[in-house]
């Protein structure tokens, strides 16, 4: 029995299933985890208040640092986009519906979610590597030994930052995609701004912006507190940090999306 | 009595890594814990600044704050001298509203002069040397004005003269604070400069406790293996594994 048991834990059956145990045990503690710490975030605000320097600095850290590499992600995508289908619509007649169609996939989705990716992979993977490298330096723990709460300290105003700028993030990039849209409509297929502003007005309607913004709150928030709560728990050294970052933007990435689902079930299904 | 430990048990992965612990430190006295890597003294330290949770025993402490001095001292690399000592007292909620921005100022610089740094206030951590950044690390423990100072290794990674100054500041913020002190260490020469009385761990257990003195003279194989560096005697060296 002993001598199957042996053969049994080296087969590839055996590896493979524990693999999928550990991954998923690691995925319910770590979501587990996050929710404490959101928990805790509230907490530490009603008790603690806000550390108003702090929580400027980190607002611009999230918001004023990020904003180039954003608005160029989301300027090109719309060119990228409007490059390909601007003349073939025109081609075909519908000329006219080039700003609706690009100001309802950019103000809906591409302004929000781009500015969410490049806000993982800047400030997000930032803020784990940071909290990360503090925990295996002990900084942490001299926090803790101090009597000041970790998360009234580290987190609140990261998550904060997170749920104040992302909303104007949101909208700065909206307006950079709509006009980037209007400039390649105009340098593609020759559509004139009037017709592609006079059609992106139509086909915005408020219910799309209020949606978009508190999609937008939504992402920011979540993006800092999975990127907070990823640093906070590393191990292992250099290493822990490396592989903290990594479970930071794998984490941010996946929740932005599952988010973005529910708020197209939500309001849009 | 400031600090009394009874019966202290950790344990990490089904492995007793502290298991009965028990000692007692008065005010003003200094406890050397001692004893080979990965023998528990880290561990111990952590857990009577409430870093990790006991499984077993008792940690009594007299009212008053436990600070902790870290082997790499932990300074935040990200504020300056000044807002790393005076850290405890801009985030804590006991004290944030209690000093003034000046008093802060002056706190600050006390406890500067204290550890004899005076003006180094804007440095930041990674503009100082390894001594200073460890008694930076002394000043922020001791703003909250402590009666339980916790020190991990303090002189490692240190060069002998900078070993010999930090020893003295231990000696010296004992007298100034009138604080219980516990010193985590291997070196000899800390032992002798800085305590009153030595506790050795082997393998998580108390395996000797007297003065520096007695460490010396008795008749103790663990402590006699320790003092003279030998491979030979009760303590495997391998055995032992570094504390969570």
């Amino acid at each position: 029995m002993g001598t199957l048991q042996k053969y049994f834990r080296q087969s590839a059956t055996y590896k493979i299933f524990t693999g999928l145990y550990e991954t998923f045990y690691d995925f319910v503690e770590t979501l587990g985890k996050i929710s404490q710490n959101g928990k805790q975030f509230v907490k530490c605000i009603l008790k603690d208040g806000i550390d108003k320097n702090e929580l400027i600095y980190q607002c611009y850290r999230f918001g004023v640092s990020s904003l180039p590499i954003t608005l160029t992600i989301v300027g090109m995508t719309s060119v990228i986009v409007t490059s390909q289908v601007a003349l073939e619509m025109v081609k075909q007649g519908g000329g006219n519906f080039i700003g609706m169609m690009m100001s309802i996939l950019i103000v809906r989705e591409v302004a929000v979610i781009m500015s969410g990716f490049a806000i993982i992979s800047m400030i997000g993977s930032s803020i784990a590597s940071e909290i990360a490298t503090m925990r295996v330096t002990e900084q942490i723990d001299a926090i803790k030994v101090l009597k000041v709460d970790p998360i009234s300290y580290l987190f609140v105003p990261r998550v904060l930052s997170g749920i104040i700028m992302m909303p104007f993030i949101t909208i700065i990039a909206a307006a950079v995609g709509v006009i980037a849209g209007a400039i390649t409509s105009n340098l593609f297929a020759g559509l004139s701004y009037i017709a592609y502003i006079d059609s992106a007005w139509l086909g915005i309607y408020m219910k799309d912006l209020w949606v978009s913004l508190l999609k937008s709150v939504f992402f920011g928030g979540t993006i800092a507190l999975i990127s907070c709560s990823c640093g906070y728990y590393a191990s292992q050294g250099a290493k822990g940090v490396g592989l903290a970052t990594t479970k930071a933007v794998v984490w941010s990435f996946v929740s932005i999306v599952v988010w973005d689902l529910i708020f197209a079930a939500a309001f849009f299904f | 009595m400031s600090i009394e430990v009874k019966n202290l048990v950790k344990i990490f992965a089904d492995k007793k890594v502290i298991d009965d612990v028990s000692f007692k430190v008065n005010d003003k006295e200094t406890l050397a814990i001692v004893g080979f890597s990965g023998s528990g003294k880290s561990t111990v330290l952590k857990l009577i600044s409430g870093l990790i949770e006991k499984d077993g025993g008792e940690i009594i402490t007299s009212k008053g704050d436990i600070a902790m001095v870290f082997q790499y001292s932990a300074l935040f690399d990200s504020l300056n001298v000044a807002d790393n000592i005076a850290f405890a007292l801009h985030e804590r909620r006991d004290l944030r509203k209690k000093y003034s921005p000046e008093q802060i100022k002056k706190i600050v610089a006390q406890k500067l002069e204290l550890v004899g740094l005076k003006g180094i206030e804007n440095l930041y951590p990674s503009e100082l040397s390894g001594g200073m950044q460890k008694r930076v690390s002394f000043a922020r423990a001791i703003v909250t004005e402590p009666n339980t100072i916790l020190y991990d290794e303090p002189t490692a990674g240190l060069d002998p003269i900078s070993s010999t100054l930090i020893e003295d500041y231990i000696v010296r913020l004992k007298e100034e604070t009138n604080a219980a002190s516990i010193v985590v260490t291997h070196q000899m020469s800390t032992i002798k400069r800085t305590a009153d009385r030595v506790v050795m761990l082997y393998n998580g257990r108390i395996v000797f406790e007297g003065t520096p003195e007695n460490m010396l003279e008795q008749d103790n194989e663990y402590t006699k293996q320790f003092v003279t560096a030998s491979l030979q005697g009760p303590m495997k060296i391998m055995e032992g594994k570094k504390d969570e």
